[in-house]
C-alpha cells in the first residue's frame, strides 16, 4: 500500500529544497515565492511506498490564487495520508497562518520547522514542545538547507500517515463563532465529508463560494446558517471572513509569546540592512544595471571567451574535425557522407557547443542570483520603476524565469491574474535574452566587436527596454487597456546559496542545452546541410562543390525571403536562412552558420571559425541581425508554449506577430539611423526609418483610451475558459 | 564498406534521437534548452 504525504507551506519556505533531498529530485529551487506553481511528486528515499508531494507553496487555503486553488483542492479532494507542513522558523507568526488552517483539515500533520540554522544565527529561540502542544501534532526542527532533521521529519510524517492520526485542531474560535459553529454543523449533519467537518464547517461560515457550490446543500439549509452567520456579524461588527481572520491572528499571536523569543525584535536583520542599499529608491536600478552588467560581461566577454575560443578553434578546428577527415579518408566513405558528417553534423552541432563555456559562467551567475535572494528584489525594483509605464512587476516574474528559458518564462505568466496582463506578459517576456539566445550574442559580440566589454550586456538592456516600450505601447491599446494589477511580494531572506545548490541549477541547465544540441540541432543540422549541398548544376540535380554554394536548394529559398531584411542591412540569404531556423531551436541560428560559413573550411585553411563568419556583415548590420533575432518570434518550443498559455489561435497569433513586427521596426530604426550618421547619407529605407519612429512615438506618447472593465473581463472569459 | 558502416551508424544514431525526441514529446517535457527537463511547468501541460 502506498502512502502519500503532502508538503504544504507558505510561499519560499524551503519545500522544494526538501522535496528534492527527500527524493533525489532535481527540481528547480528559486529564492523567490511562487517558484512551484503545479504539484510535483516522488518516492521517498528508502521508503518506496512513500510518496512525497510538492505543493505549491500558499499563504492560506482560501481559492484567492491559482497556486491556492491548485493546494486546496488536492488537499480536500485527494487528501492525502499526512501533511507535512514546511514552517519557515524565522517567520513564524505570518507561517502558523496556514498551520491553524490545514489543522482544521483532519489531515495526520507534522509540522517541520525549517531554517532552524537561521534561527539560531539570529539568536532567537522556538519552543518546540510548546508549540508542538498548542498545535497539537508532532513539531520538529530541520534546515533543508544542510540536511538537518530532514530524514527525521520524513520519518516522522511516514509514520502518522500509517497510523492515520487524525488531526485534531486545537485552536477554538470565541465565543459567538464557536456558537454559530456549532449550529451550522448541527444544520449540516450527514452533508459533509468525515474528518473534514470543522474545515467546511469553518468554510460555510466564511460564505466560501466555492465551497458551498461543491456542498449542493439544500437552499433552506443555506437559509438557516446565513441566519447564524448574520447574528454573529451583527453582534462582533465585522464580516464573517474577516471575523475568523481575525480570531486565528489571535489564536497566533498568543502562541507567539508562548513559543517564540527573538532576539532581534525591532532590530534590522542582515536582509534589511542589505536592503536599504540594493533597493534603495536611488541606488536600486544603477545596482540592477550594474549587476546585469557584469553578468553578462563576465559570461560572455572574459572568462567564457577563452574557453569558448578554444572549443572552437582547437578542440573542434584542430582535433576533432581533421580527426574526423582522417577517419572518414582512410575507411573510404563517400563523399557526399564524408561532407554530410564534417561539414554538416560536426559543423552545425560543434559551432553550438563551442559556446557551452560561456554558457555555463552566464548559469552559475543565474543561479547565484536566484539562490541568493536578488532575483526577488529585481522585480520589486522594475515594479516601482515600471508601475510609472502601467507595468505591473508581476509580469517581471516570468520575465527573470525567462532568462534561463522562454517556456518556463510564458508558463509563469499563469500566476497573474488580470488577463490583460497575464496576455501581454506572454507576448513581451521572450525579449529578455533566454539562454539559447547567448550563443548568437557570444557570435555577434565575437564575430564583429572583438569582444568589446558592452556587447553582450546591451542585448540584455535592449531587451529590457523593448518590453517597456511593448508595455507602453500595447497598454495604450483597447485590447491592453487598464491599470496594471497590483504587485505584492514577500522579499525573501538573502541567503548564501550552498555548492550544491547551484552545481545542481547549473548541471540541469547545461545539460538540458547539450542535450538539445544532439537533438534538434542534430537533426537540423542535416536538413541544412542537405539544402545548402544540394542543388541544380546545368539544369540537374546534383550535390554541388563547396565554391556552388549560391546554386543550392537553400539559397534558392533564401534568395526568395532575404530582400525582406535587406532594410535592416542584412538582405544576404545565409543571414535570412540562418533567422528562419532559428525558430527551430534559436541555437540552430549558430549551428547554420557553422554550416554555411564552414568551421570545417575554417579549422583546413587554419583560421579561425568567427573570422571567416565576419566577412558578410557589417559591424552596423550583425547589431541589427542580432536585435532582430533577440526580438522576434522565439523558438517554436516557445510559441507552443504561447499557444497552450493563449488557448486561443487568434491571440497566438497576434503575439507572435507582434513579436516579429516589433523586431523587424526597431532593427531597422537601428541600422537605418545608425548607418545615416556614420554615412551621412538619406536613403529610402532612413525614410522608411523615420516614418516607423514617427508612428511609435505617436503610439508611446498618445493619450490612454478609457479603460472599459466589462469588456475586459467578457474578452478574458472568452479566451480563457 | 566504409560507406556502410558510417551510414549505418549515422542512420541508428539519428534514429535514436527521432525516437528520444517523440518519447519526451509523449511524455510532456519540452524541448527547449533551459532548465525545464524536470520543471513541473513544462511536464504539465495543462
Amino acid at each position: 500500500m502506498e502512502f502519500k504525504i503532502a508538503l504544504a507551506g507558505n510561499p519560499n519556505t524551503g519545500k522544494t529544497t526538501l522535496f528534492n533531498a527527500l527524493t533525489g529530485s532535481n527540481q528547480f529551487v528559486g529564492n523567490w515565492p511562487g517558484v512551484t506553481v503545479e504539484k510535483k511528486e516522488g518516492k521517498l528515499m528508502g521508503h518506496p511506498d512513500v510518496i512525497i508531494q510538492d505543493l505549491p507553496g500558499i499563504y492560506s487555503l482560501s481559492p484567492y490564487t491559482l497556486e491556492e486553488v491548485v493546494s486546496r483542492t488536492y488537499l480536500v479532494k485527494e487528501r492525502p495520508d499526512a501533511i507535512l507542513n514546511i514552517v519557515d522558523g524565522t517567520n513564524l507568526e505570518r507561517n502558523l497562518y496556514l498551520s491553524t488552517q490545514l489543522a482544521e483539515l483532519g489531515i495526520p500533520m507534522v509540522m517541520a520547522v525549517n531554517m532552524m540554522d537561521m534561527v539560531r544565527k539570529n539568536g532567537d529561540i522556538i519552543n518546540i514542545d510548546k508549540l508542538s502542544q498548542r498545535m497539537g501534532c508532532q513539531v520538529i526542527e530541520i534546515s533543508a538547507r544542510t540536511g538537518e532533521g530532514i530524514n527525521e521529519a520524513a520519518d516522522l510524517a511516514a509514520k502518522v500517515a500509517k497510523h492515520q492520526q487524525v488531526m485534531v485542531a486545537k485552536h477554538s474560535f470565541d465565543g459567538p463563532v464557536e456558537h454559530a459553529l456549532a449550529h451550522i454543523e448541527e444544520a449540516t449533519q450527514g452533508m459533509l465529508p468525515a474528518h473534514q467537518e470543522r474545515w467546511y464547517v469553518i468554510k460555510l461560515f466564511e460564505r466560501d463560494e466555492k465551497v458551498r457550490d461543491a456542498l449542493k446543500l439544500p437552499q433552506s439549509v443555506i437559509d438557516h446558517i446565513d441566519g447564524d452567520i448574520e447574528a454573529v456579524e451583527q453582534e462582533m461588527d465585522d464580516d464573517a471572513e474577516s471575523i475568523i481572520t481575525n480570531e486565528r491572528y489571535k489564536y497566533i499571536s498568543s502562541i507567539i509569546d508562548e513559543c517564540n523569543i527573538k532576539k532581534s525584535k525591532g532590530k534590522l536583520t542582515t536582509s534589511d540592512k542589505i536592503d536599504k542599499i540594493v533597493t534603495n529608491r536611488w541606488l536600486a536600478l544603477p545596482i540592477f544595471a550594474a549587476i546585469m552588467f557584469l553578468v553578462y560581461y563576465v559570461s560572455v566577454t572574459t572568462i567564457g571567451t577563452d574557453a569558448t575560443d578554444w572549443v572552437n578553434d582547437t578542440l573542434f578546428g584542430e582535433m576533432l574535425i581533421p580527426a574526423a577527415d582522417d577517419l572518414m579518408d582512410s575507411m573510404e566513405v563517400a563523399d557526399w557522407l564524408h561532407g554530410l558528417i564534417v561539414d554538416g553534423i560536426i559543423s552545425g552541432v560543434g559551432a553550438v557547443l563551442g559556446f557551452v563555456p560561456q554558457m555555463v559562467v552566464l548559469f552559475i551567475f543565474l543561479a547565484f542570483l536566484e539562490a541568493c535572494g536578488y532575483m526577488a528584489r529585481i522585480a520589486f525594483i522594475l515594479d516601482r520603476a515600471f508601475r510609472k509605464f502601467g507595468l505591473s512587476g508581476k509580469s517581471f516574474i516570468p520575465m527573470l524565469i525567462g532568462s534561463g528559458c522562454g517556456v518556463p518564462g510564458i508558463m509563469a505568466s499563469r500566476t497573474i491574474e488580470n488577463e490583460s496582463d497575464r496576455r501581454m506578459t506572454i507576448m513581451t517576456t521572450t525579449m529578455i535574452p533566454c539562454s539559447a539566445k547567448m550563443p548568437i550574442i557570444a557570435l555577434i559580440a565575437g564575430a564583429y566587436f572583438g569582444g568589446e566589454w558592452w556587447v553582450a550586456p546591451s542585448a540584455y538592456f535592449v531587451g529590457i527596454f523593448s518590453i517597456i516600450i511593448s508595455g507602453i505601447i500595447l497598454k495604450k491599446t483597447k485590447l491592453f487597456a487598464g491599470d496594471p494589477a497590483p504587485f505584492v511580494m514577500e522579499l525573501p531572506p538573502y541567503h548564501m546559496p550552498t555548492l550544491g545548490n547551484i552545481a545542481r541549477s547549473v548541471w540541469e541547465r547545461s545539460s538540458s542545452f547539450i542535450k538539445k544540441a544532439g537533438t534538434v540541432i542534430l537533426l537540423s543540422t542535416i536538413l541544412v546541410w542537405f539544402l545548402s549541398s544540394f542543388g541544380w548544376d546545368d539544369g540537374a540535380f546534383t550535390m554541388l562543390d563547396e565554391d556552388a554554394l549560391n546554386e543550392s536548394i537553400l539559397a534558392f529559398i533564401g534568395s526568395k525571403v532575404a530582400w525582406i531584411f535587406a532594410p535592416l542591412g542584412w538582405g544576404d540569404w545565409k543571414a535570412a536562412v540562418a533567422a528562419f531556423t532559428g525558430l527551430i531551436a534559436k541555437e540552430n541560428l549558430v549551428g547554420t552558420f557553422g554550416i554555411l560559413y564552414g568551421l570545417a573550411d575554417a579549422a583546413e585553411d587554419g583560421e579561425e571559425f568567427w573570422g571567416t563568419f565576419a566577412q558578410d556583415f557589417s559591424v552596423l548590420s550583425a547589431y541589427s541581425f542580432l536585435m532582430f533575432n533577440l526580438l522576434c518570434a522565439p523558438c517554436v518550443a516557445a510559441m507552443g508554449a504561447i499557444k497552450r498559455e493563449m488557448n486561443n489561435g487568434r491571440w497566438t497569433l497576434i503575439a507572435i506577430g507582434y513579436q516579429c513586427g516589433f523586431a523587424y521596426c526597431m532593427a531597422l530604426m537601428f541600422y537605418q539611423f545608425s548607418s545615416f550618421i556614420s554615412t551621412g547619407t538619406f536613403t529610402l529605407g532612413t525614410a522608411a526609418a523615420c516614418v516607423v519612429l514617427a508612428i511609435m512615438i505617436y503610439l508611446l506618447f498618445r493619450p490612454a483610451p478609457k479603460y472599459n472593465g466589462e469588456i475586459q473581463i467578457k474578452d478574458a472569459a472568452d479566451v480563457t475558459e | 564498406m566504409g560507406t556502410f558502416i558510417v551510414g549505418l551508424v549515422l542512420f541508428l544514431i539519428v534514429a535514436a534521437v527521432i525516437r528520444k525526441m517523440y518519447k519526451d514529446h509523449k511524455a510532456g517535457k519540452s524541448s527547449c534548452g533551459g532548465n525545464c527537463g524536470n520543471c513541473g511547468l513544462c511536464r504539465g501541460k495543462k
